[in-house]
């Protein structure tokens, strides 16, 4: 433990959520702050060094995706919202407000912490410039452009490396369908799902080693598509929660 | 066209006179051949005939009119001196006053036995009416059923558009929604002022008449001034003048008694009332079991949030009778939640209904999003794939496909036993992708096949040995007919397996269209 502890941010107004949270958070080796109002989040991530934020959706005093919406204005810091029951439309809103990822209660502390590694990561990779990324058996190069399989390259068209760009930068999180659909073909496509259908069936025939249960690109029904977590495409399992 | 008009009504008016002028000359003719062929000398009584009859038919001006005619006939015609309107005789005067006598005492006979036939034609007309509004109330169903008999009741009685609103709140939304169709502002205030609760003490007194800006005058008063539940009418009276509208009043004061009589003999404002109460005790229902599941929902997120925790604890890591007990609270947390959620769908769908969001989704994404879900449920069943490369891309809601299927998957575990296969097959035909669920269990008896869609159907032969709330099919199915699809079930037999299939349409022609410019 050379790195200093990360510092989690923890905005729920249910005093059971927050305890539960900051043991699972502290036992990960996090320092924790809480926040039981979206008033107090915003002004506890002006005044100290945040890493993470978590943001639960139902708040006495402003709705979650408006303190993700503040926080944003201002800040990349990553934020996962948490939520207790919210439609497919709502997931897409929160990504697109800004949120990193999102988590339906109820859940389990590995699925969690395993959303809150890929955000850091994603960050630190972003702050350090770090070139490619890697996803069990595929490394997608950002800087050479270059997409490799098992160490042997792949030829790809400028649209499906384009796609794995895109995914890769978010690797590990969800990207809207919406946000893809822009990126790759442009903005008139956006509502154009069946393009993107038909285009990742092509493309996992490239980069999936097993395309026909794909663990690489993975679908989020009615939201998106995430570049599967390294340790979660070797395992086909979100990664367990270790403890340190 | 104002003059023709004026010219149409003046001649109208004129009318009686000139008729009753050709019934003065007539009987002059006939009193001439009377007098000159016979001899007789007081043929000016007959002067009466006319008298009387423009009396019984035209009134009081007619009869008068031709009092006058009749003397000024008799004095030119047959009082001495002759073809001179001078009256020798006093004694003729008293066949003038006769006349004028007779002209106005026949005239107010006739006029008010006319007055009383009238009433007594409206009263038939009015009981007729009322006879066809009772029937109509007798097969009311339900409130809105009540308030379109009472609404067209008073319309065919008084003539006029009558809108009847149940209370404010009716004459807000109408206020917003019949926007070609929509009463003046002015008259919805005037509603909403005669529905406010506090008004309802002194409800009597809020008859009210209203100018709208286009000059119509509308009447705003409560159906009943005793039983506010048959709510408030607005009625359109036209630009009457001021004694029409004082007219109109009475008549609607007599429209109104009438048909509140009959509402109250029939028990109307009970129905209402109990109608209203059972709507809201179903609203209220849903909403209760809306807000417990929600309410029940987030204390669970704490206990499998912190048993997950615990699970993960160092202090926990060498004690394995602890672990497991800790992964007790979890699994039973976890079905909890899907009880939960389960109760969630089945207001929801009984409640307002599934709405869908489609879009193009790839059946396998949907399928492969399923077994993940069901992982760790199906561990200990061999799961067989029987999946083509080629299918079609499905215009569904995916997140509710998935959804039906975790509940069939979570059947075929439940009702078969560990270590036998669950396959799962896929497979387009002339325009419909069939999925289908096949597993080793307990089958179905013929008995059972028809009901285990209905809700809170359990298998009773299973009942002992697994447990559930029956929705879990019936979600499935509304799930999937929400999305254009039909559910069936197939068995051998008690035993022998089941086949769960899901059919969807495919709409082949969009997906083709796009192979072409899906990449360059």
């Amino acid at each position: 433990m050379s790195e200093p502890s990360p510092i989690v941010l923890i905005v729920d107004d249910e005093i059971q959520i927050r305890r539960f949270l900051r043991t699972g958070f502290e036992l990960n080796g996090f320092v924790v702050h809480e926040a039981g109002t979206g008033a107090e989040a915003i002004r506890a991530a002006t005044l100290r060094p945040i890493d993470i934020v978590i943001v639960d959706l139902g708040l006495p005093d402003m709705d979650g995706s408006e303190v993700v919406e503040r926080i944003r204005s201002w800040s990349t810091v990553p934020i996962i919202v948490l939520s207790v029951r919210s439609t497919e439309a709502q997931k897409v809103r929160l990504l697109e407000l800004g949120a990193d990822d999102y988590v339906v209660k109820p859940f389990g502390i590995a699925e969690l912490m395993a959303r809150v590694r890929v955000a850091l990561r994603r960050q630190l990779r972003a702050a350090s410039g770090e070139p490619s990324v890697t996803v069990g058996p595929l490394t997608i190069d950002l800087a050479a452009r270059a997409v490799t399989l098992n160490g042997q390259r792949l030829t790809l068209t400028p649209k499906e490396y384009r796609l794995l760009q895109v995914l890769a930068q978010h690797a590990g999180n969800v990207v809207t369908h919406q946000h893809l659909l822009k990126d790759v073909w442009g903005s008139i496509h956006m509502q154009d799902t069946h393009y993107l259908r038909i285009f990742v069936r092509k493309l996992r025939q490239k980069i999936e080693p097993t395309p026909d249960s794909p663990k690489i690109l993975v679908t989020e029904l009615g939201v998106g598509y995430r570049l599967a977590h390294a340790s979660e495409a070797e395992n086909g399992a979100p990664a367990p929660v270790t403890v340190s | 066209m104002p003059d023709t008009v004026k010219f149409a009504g003046l001649r109208k008016e004129l009318r009686p006179l000139l008729l009753t002028t050709l019934l003065v000359v007539a009987i002059s003719v006939v009193i001439l051949g009377v007098v000159w062929t016979t001899g007789l000398t007081r043929g000016s009584v007959l002067y009466l005939v006319p008298v009387i009859i423009a009396a019984t038919r035209w009134g009081i001006v007619s009869s008068l009119y031709a009092a006058a005619a009749g003397v000024l006939c008799s004095a030119f015609f047959f009082f001495p001196p002759l073809y001179s309107f001078r009256i020798r005789d006093p004694q003729e005067f008293i066949n003038l006053i006769l006349f004028v006598f007779v002209a106005i005492l026949v005239s107010q006979l006739a006029a008010r036995l006319k007055g009383q036939l009238e009433i007594s034609r409206q009263r038939e007309i009015d009981m007729r009416d009322l006879y066809a509004f009772s029937r109509r109330l007798a097969v009311a169903f339900d409130v809105p059923d009540i308030q379109a008999a009472i609404e067209n009741h008073l319309t065919a009685a008084i003539q006029r558009r009558v809108v009847l609103f149940a209370n404010a709140r009716d004459a807000a939304a109408a206020a917003s929604q019949r926007t070609g169709n929509t009463l003046p502002p002015h008259v919805l205030a005037q509603i909403a002022a005669t529905d406010r609760p506090g008004s309802a003490r002194d409800i009597g007194l809020t008859v009210a008449s209203v100018t709208a800006t286009n000059g119509d005058i509308w009447l705003v008063r409560p159906v009943s001034p005793k039983s506010p539940e048959f709510g408030v009418v607005a009625i359109n009276l036209g630009q009457p003048s001021k004694d029409d509208i004082d007219d109109m009043r009475v008549r609607v004061d007599n429209v109104l008694a009438d048909a509140t009589a009959t509402l109250e003999r029939l028990g109307v404002a009970q129905a209402i009332n109990e109608a209203r109460m059972r709507s809201q005790t179903d609203e209220l229902r849903e909403a209760l079991i809306g807000s417990v599941s929600h309410e029940l929902r987030t204390p669970l997120a704490s206990i499998l949030g912190a048993a997950t925790v615990l699970s993960s604890a160092p202090a926990l890591a060498g004690e394995p009778k602890l672990q497991a007990l800790v992964a007790d609270v979890r699994t039973e947390a976890e079905r909890l939640n899907d009880d939960i959620q389960n109760l969630i769908d089945a207001t929801q769908i009984s409640s307002n209904g599934v709405r869908p969001s489609l879009e193009w989704a790839d059946p396998r994404d949907i399928l492969d999003s399923a077994m993940e879900r069901c992982r760790k449920r199906l561990a200990d069943h061999k799961l067989v794939l029987n999946l083509p490369h080629d299918l079609p891309l499905i215009h569904v809601d995916p997140v509710l496909v998935k959804r039906a299927l975790v509940q069939i998957f979570d059947n075929a575990g439940k009702y078969s036993p560990p270590g036998t296969a669950i396959t799962i097959a896929a497979r387009a035909r002339d325009g419909h992708m069939i999925m289908s669920v096949s597993d080793e269990g307990a089958g179905l008896t013929a008995a059972e096949q028809p009901h285990i869609w209905d809700r809170f159907a359990r298998g009773e032969r299973m009942a002992a040995a697994t447990s559930g709330s029956g929705l879990g099919l019936w979600i499935a199915r509304s799930f999937i007919a929400a999305n254009g699809g039909e559910m069936n079930a197939v068995s051998d037999g008690p035993g022998k397996g089941t086949t769960m299939a899901i059919d969807l349409p495919v709409a082949q022609a969009a997906v083709h269209s796009m192979e072409s410019d899906s990449d360059e």
